[in-house]
């Protein structure tokens, strides 16, 4: 009997590292099998590309003007969605949240909501809202705040549950009620990390915005869609320039505000 | 005034006691120390006084309250009388010094005043006092994450100070600390603790600091006081009874 367990042991441990290997090969080949993906079409695709590039050339700037305007809006939208989303989460995360929640009951409750506002894509929430409130900037804003509060609140209550507990009881220690153990010895301590998932939202926010537009609900995304299903293709260039160096001017802006706000520790 | 009265406690997940059968009377301003191995139980005993940690049998009397026994709003007015200070400081270290010891003027605090962080006058008068007598009073808006290990746990006892307590806990406040830092915290405690009455209960692991600084010493060994009298009276063999064989527990309070 011993032996047989042994040999059982020794046949696990010799091709373990095989059957490994073969089931990550096999997932691979399924997933590529999958997709059509094809080397060959790819390479023979190159000309087409460069050719709608070429065509793209020079860049057309006389909308210049009203492009700018919507991309302003998209950045309003942006700001305003993110915001919404942070204000809302902020709060529900502490429900939400293993190490404060007053009951699991609530914990499931808000958790389960979180993860059905974050679940839905923002462009499948867009399509929500815009059949119920219209076309415009306004149902990108909704989708957006719906898909924020679900990620934040996720993000938010995760970071409330790592805090570190002693702290907590050292401000217990002082005679704090409840709600002041929450403002003043757990808050201060996610405060950094609230920031910067509440900034990165904002960045990413910019970006799914301009993807809002094209299922109606405003911003730059509408004027990009008009301008391809128009093949103005010098338009959607401009286009691009405008949404790429916005998206840029963001991620520093918000790099600034993080480096403000959370001091960052350097190493050298 | 404590009074401790037939006290045991449990760790979930733990079948053997912390602490066992544990009666004990400390006057108002005295100044006990406890002593014992790791894991004897004097954290324990210290976060039961203030009720820290909940479900435990017996009953701890804070002057005319038995703090075991009262609504959890009660306990939060009884903890308000007792400072506590802690081993790793327990700051927010990205908060400025005197955020931190404003932290201990939370009970005189309403909610509403704590949400939208308004403090009065007199709290910053009173935390600034504080920090006054640890000698910090030109640190008030530097971070806590600049300051040194001994300059944190005078924070740390400003922030108790500002709280106006009737008792201090200290649960082995001087552990991370270099010898030369150990004896001018405690001394500093101690100087604190005598000029205002306030009643100190500190839990060394050292016993030389212990017979230094305690005018009282309760040994604990296994979650039982195993010793309770003055320093002087302590023998070898309760040292012995205390630590078990380990000479763990020697080092010089005179470097």
């Amino acid at each position: 009997m011993y032996n047989v367990v042994n040999l059982k042991l020794f046949l696990k441990q010799k091709y373990k590292g095989f059957l490994i290997g073969l089931f990550i090969v096999i997932v691979y080949y399924w997933a590529i099998d999958g997709t059509d993906i094809s080397l060959f079409n790819f390479i023979n695709g190159f000309p087409f590309m460069i050719d709608f590039f070429k065509r793209m050339f020079p860049p057309d700037f006389n909308n210049l003007g009203r492009f700018l305007i919507k991309a302003v809006e998209t950045l309003q939208m942006a700001i305003v969605g993110s915001s919404l989303g942070a204000l809302i989460a902020l709060p529900l995360s502490f429900l939400a949240a293993r190490n404060i929640a007053p009951n699991k009951f609530i914990y499931h409750i808000i958790r389960t909501i979180f993860d059905i506002c974050r679940g839905v894509n923002e462009v499948v929430w867009g399509l929500i809202f815009v059949s119920m409130v219209g076309l415009g900037p306004f149902p990108g804003v909704l989708a957006l705040t719906v898909h924020v509060t679900g990620a934040l609140g996720r993000y938010f209550s995760e970071s409330i549950e790592t805090v570190n507990p002693e702290i907590i009881k050292a401000i217990i220690s002082t005679g704090a009620s409840k709600i002041q153990v929450i403002i003043r010895g757990i808050f201060p301590q996610v405060k950094p990390l609230f920031i910067n998932y509440a900034l990165y939202y904002l960045e990413n926010n910019f970006r799914t915005a301009t993807v809002l537009g094209l299922v109606g609900a405003g911003g730059i995304g509408m004027e990009l869609l008009t301008s391809m299903r128009l093949f103005k293709n010098k338009e959607v260039l401009t286009i691009l320039i405008i949404m790429v160096s916005m998206v840029l001017l963001i991620d520093r802006m918000s790099a600034y505000i993080r480096n403000k706000i959370i001091r960052v520790e350097s190493f050298n | 005034m404590i009074k401790i009265k037939n006290l045991n406690h449990t760790y979930k997940y733990c079948s053997k006691a912390a602490v066992k059968n544990i009666n004990l009377h400390i006057k108002n301003g005295e100044n006990l120390v406890i002593i014992g191995s790791s894991g004897s139980g004097k954290s324990t005993l210290l976060k039961l006084i203030n009720r820290l940690l909940e479900s435990s049998a017996g009953s701890i009397f804070i002057g005319e309250d038995d703090i075991l026994n009262v609504t959890a709003k009660k306990a939060e007015k009884i903890r308000g009388r007792i400072g506590m200070i802690f081993q790793n400081f327990n700051l927010i270290e990205r908060d400025s010094v005197i955020k931190n010891v404003l932290n201990g003027r939370l009970r005189y605090l309403s909610d509403f005043d704590t949400i939208i962080g308004r403090f009065r006058k007199e709290d910053y008068f009173i935390a600034r006092e504080s920090l006054d007598i640890v000698g910090l009073a030109e640190y008030e808006n530097k971070r806590i994450m600049d300051l040194s290990g001994g300059e944190k746990q005078r924070v740390a006892i400003a922030r108790t100070l500002s709280q106006k307590p009737d008792i201090i806990l200290a649960d082995e406040p001087v552990s991370n600390l270099d010898p030369r830092l150990m004896r001018e915290i405690m001394d500093l405690l101690k100087d604190i603790c005598i000029k205002n009455g306030i009643t100190l209960v500190t839990s060394l692991h050292f016993l030389d600091f212990a017979k230094r600084y305690g005018s009282r010493i309760v040994g604990l060994r296994d979650g039982e006081i195993v010793f309770d009298g003055k320093p002087d009276s302590l023998t070898d063999e309760n040292i012995l009874n205390i630590y078990g064989n380990g000479n763990n527990w020697h080092i010089n309070a005179n470097v």
